[in-house]
């Protein structure tokens, strides 16, 4: 099972609101390694992919905000042009559909790091194995 | 447990004959006694002596808020300041309080009806009490406790607030029974949860809430949540305070209000008219063994019907139903009725979400508008918008079927409503009419 931890956050569409949570992080020595910001038109959550999940969680719930953990799969790819589009093709044509993906600040040289919430995150798996798509593990992105 | 069993019991005949004995001498105290009284009477040319019986109580003119206010402060007692021993006033939100005075009788006949309150939930002397609702000028506090004295049981006077040392009392004193305002008692168990205290840590049995209408759904969450019977009380500060009116725990369908003491009577609020028992309406309570301040058909504004089948518990006072309302926390939405209690028991009954919200009508463009703000606890929040999404449509359309009405359904971040410790404020309304 090759999961990294994802931290989701319950966040009001309003201003400075992105920056207390992310503000928070840092105040507590937790670096974010990939956040996204999923938004309707009066909340939003925020996704973040960090090193210390356990303290991000515990520091983000003290501070009263509503949190969730949900597992995710982050994938190594090449970081040149087309590379995207072939593990997306890959995904389509099994028929794998994407509730979100997003990527990584500041990946390892010439790589990329996307991370993937499937559908249906077994079969996506499989897929990604059955096609030597390097999928990373939680200690993985601890080192990047 | 019966307190006074005589009383409590008393056949409703023998009941009846002492309510119209003890409501003929009320009524001629107030007219001798209280100048704005004859003078309401004399409009509605009625005299003591036409009150032959119970159903000539109708002839007698209603009295409202304002009147308490227009004699502010002691206008309308019949003794003089040096028999009154204790004076109470409601929170005047808008313009002056409404005072009320007691006479050494009237504490105890309180204490009375208070203890008879208490041992219908189950106190007994046994029992450890902590008092959580407010002492002061508020009726809450020094109500509960004079009647936990009565009883014998156990009174800690904690008073509202202090969240947490009131849970850290209540797990070191080993207290069974707690009596608080119903949101308070939520949000006190939800302290509990974020203390990692157990609900199995506490002693507690049962909780007697009042002050504030609350939904059956929100009785099911705290008993839940804290593993005890959550029964209803009621009173207002105007007719005596809290102990007018209890549930017992043997039927916990109704409140038994004590009818020795106050007539009830259910009144259309539009037109002022009596209705039958059974019919939903505005409560008028009449105080029949009230000294200092006596009110005649004094408009609660509370919206209630009478049951009158007998209850299992053999009480023979007739029970009022939950109160449903306020007259003036009846929102109209576009010529639709609504109390807020409508709303809070279709959000209880919307599976994870927390009783925490907030109503907010404004009027945009000469139409009413009506947004309710739930918070979003852990037990709804996704990592996906689209669940949040689907779940604020449900409430919306479940509002939509249910009452015809359109509503925004907003969602917002724990905590960010604003927590009352005394009672909840849920609805905002902005409309300027």
């Amino acid at each position: 099972m090759k999961r990294i931890r994802q931290i989701s956050v319950f966040v009001e569409n309003r201003p400075g609101r992105l920056l207390e949570v992310v503000d928070l992080l840092g105040k507590n020595g937790i670096n974010i390694k990939a956040l996204s910001l999923a938004d309707s038109s009066d909340f939003g959550i925020v996704r973040l992919v960090v090193k210390g999940v356990d303290d991000a969680i515990k520091v983000l719930k003290e501070n009263g905000f509503t949190v969730r953990e949900t597992p995710i799969i982050a994938c190594m790819i090449e970081d040149k042009p087309g590379s995207l589009a072939k593990i997306l093709r890959t995904l389509a044509e099994n028929e794998i559909n994407i509730e979100y993906m997003y990527g990584f600040a500041s990946p390892i040289e010439g790589k990329a790091v996307m991370v993937f919430k499937f559908s249906e995150t077994e079969k996506a798996q499989e897929i990604l194995n059955k096609n030597n798509i390097k999928m990373l593990t939680q200690e993985e992105i601890r080192e990047i | 447990m019966i307190y006074n069993d005589e009383m409590e019991t008393l056949p409703r005949e023998a009941l009846e004959a002492l309510q119209l004995k003890r409501l003929q001498n009320t009524v001629e105290r107030v007219y001798n006694l209280v100048p704005f009284y004859r003078r309401k009477f004399e409009e509605a040319k009625v005299k003591p002596e036409d009150i032959k019986s119970l159903d000539d109580l109708k002839r007698l003119p209603f009295t409202t808020k304002q009147d308490l206010r227009d004699n502010y402060p002691f206008g309308l007692f019949t003794i003089p300041l040096e028999q009154v021993v204790r004076v109470h006033a409601s929170s005047g939100t808008t313009g002056k309080p409404t005072v009320v005075g007691y006479s050494k009788r009237d504490v105890d006949v309180w204490s009375d009806l208070m203890a008879r309150s208490l041992a219908a939930t189950g106190v007994t002397k046994g029992d450890i009490i902590q008092n959580a609702y407010g002492y002061g000028l508020f009726t809450g506090g020094l109500g509960v406790h004079y009647g936990g004295e009565r009883l014998g049981a156990t009174v800690i006077p904690i008073s509202g607030g202090n969240t947490k040392k009131q849970i850290m009392i209540m797990k070191d004193f080993g207290s069974t029974v707690l009596t608080a305002t119903p949101s308070y008692t939520l949000y006190l168990a939800e302290t509990m949860e974020e203390m990692g205290i157990k609900r199995e840590e506490l002693k507690l049995k049962v909780g007697i809430l009042g002050a504030e209408p609350w939904s059956d759904e929100m009785r099911k969450a705290i008993e839940e949540k804290l593993g005890i019977d959550a029964l209803d009380i009621y009173g207002l500060s105007e007719i005596m305070g809290p102990g007018v009116a209890i549930e017992c725990i043997e039927a916990k369908n109704g409140l038994h209000i004590w009818e020795d003491a106050f007539i009830p009577e259910i009144i259309d609020p539009e037109t002022g008219k009596v209705l039958p028992d059974g019919e939903e309406g505005e409560l008028v309570i009449t105080t029949i063994l009230k000294e200092a301040i006596p009110l005649i058909r004094y408009r609660t504004r509370d919206i209630t019907r009478i049951i009158k089948e007998p209850c299992k518990c053999g009480r023979t006072h007739r029970r009022i139903e939950r109160i449903k309302g306020r007259t003036d926390d009846m929102l109209i939405i576009r010529g639709v009725n609504i109390f807020p209690s409508q709303i809070e028991s279709l959000l209880m009954e919307t599976e994870g979400v927390e009783p925490h919200y907030q109503i907010i009508v404004d009027r945009v463009n000469n139409l009413d508008t009506m947004e309710i703000i739930v918070e979003v606890s852990e037990n709804i929040f996704s990592d996906e918008i689209k669940h949040l999404q689907k779940l604020k449509e449900r409430i919306e359309k479940d509002i939509k079927d249910l009452y015809g009405i359109t509503v925004k359904v907003t969602l917002s971040e724990p905590k960010t409503l604003q927590r009352f410790e005394g009672k909840a404020k849920r609805v905002i309304d902005k409309r300027k009419i």
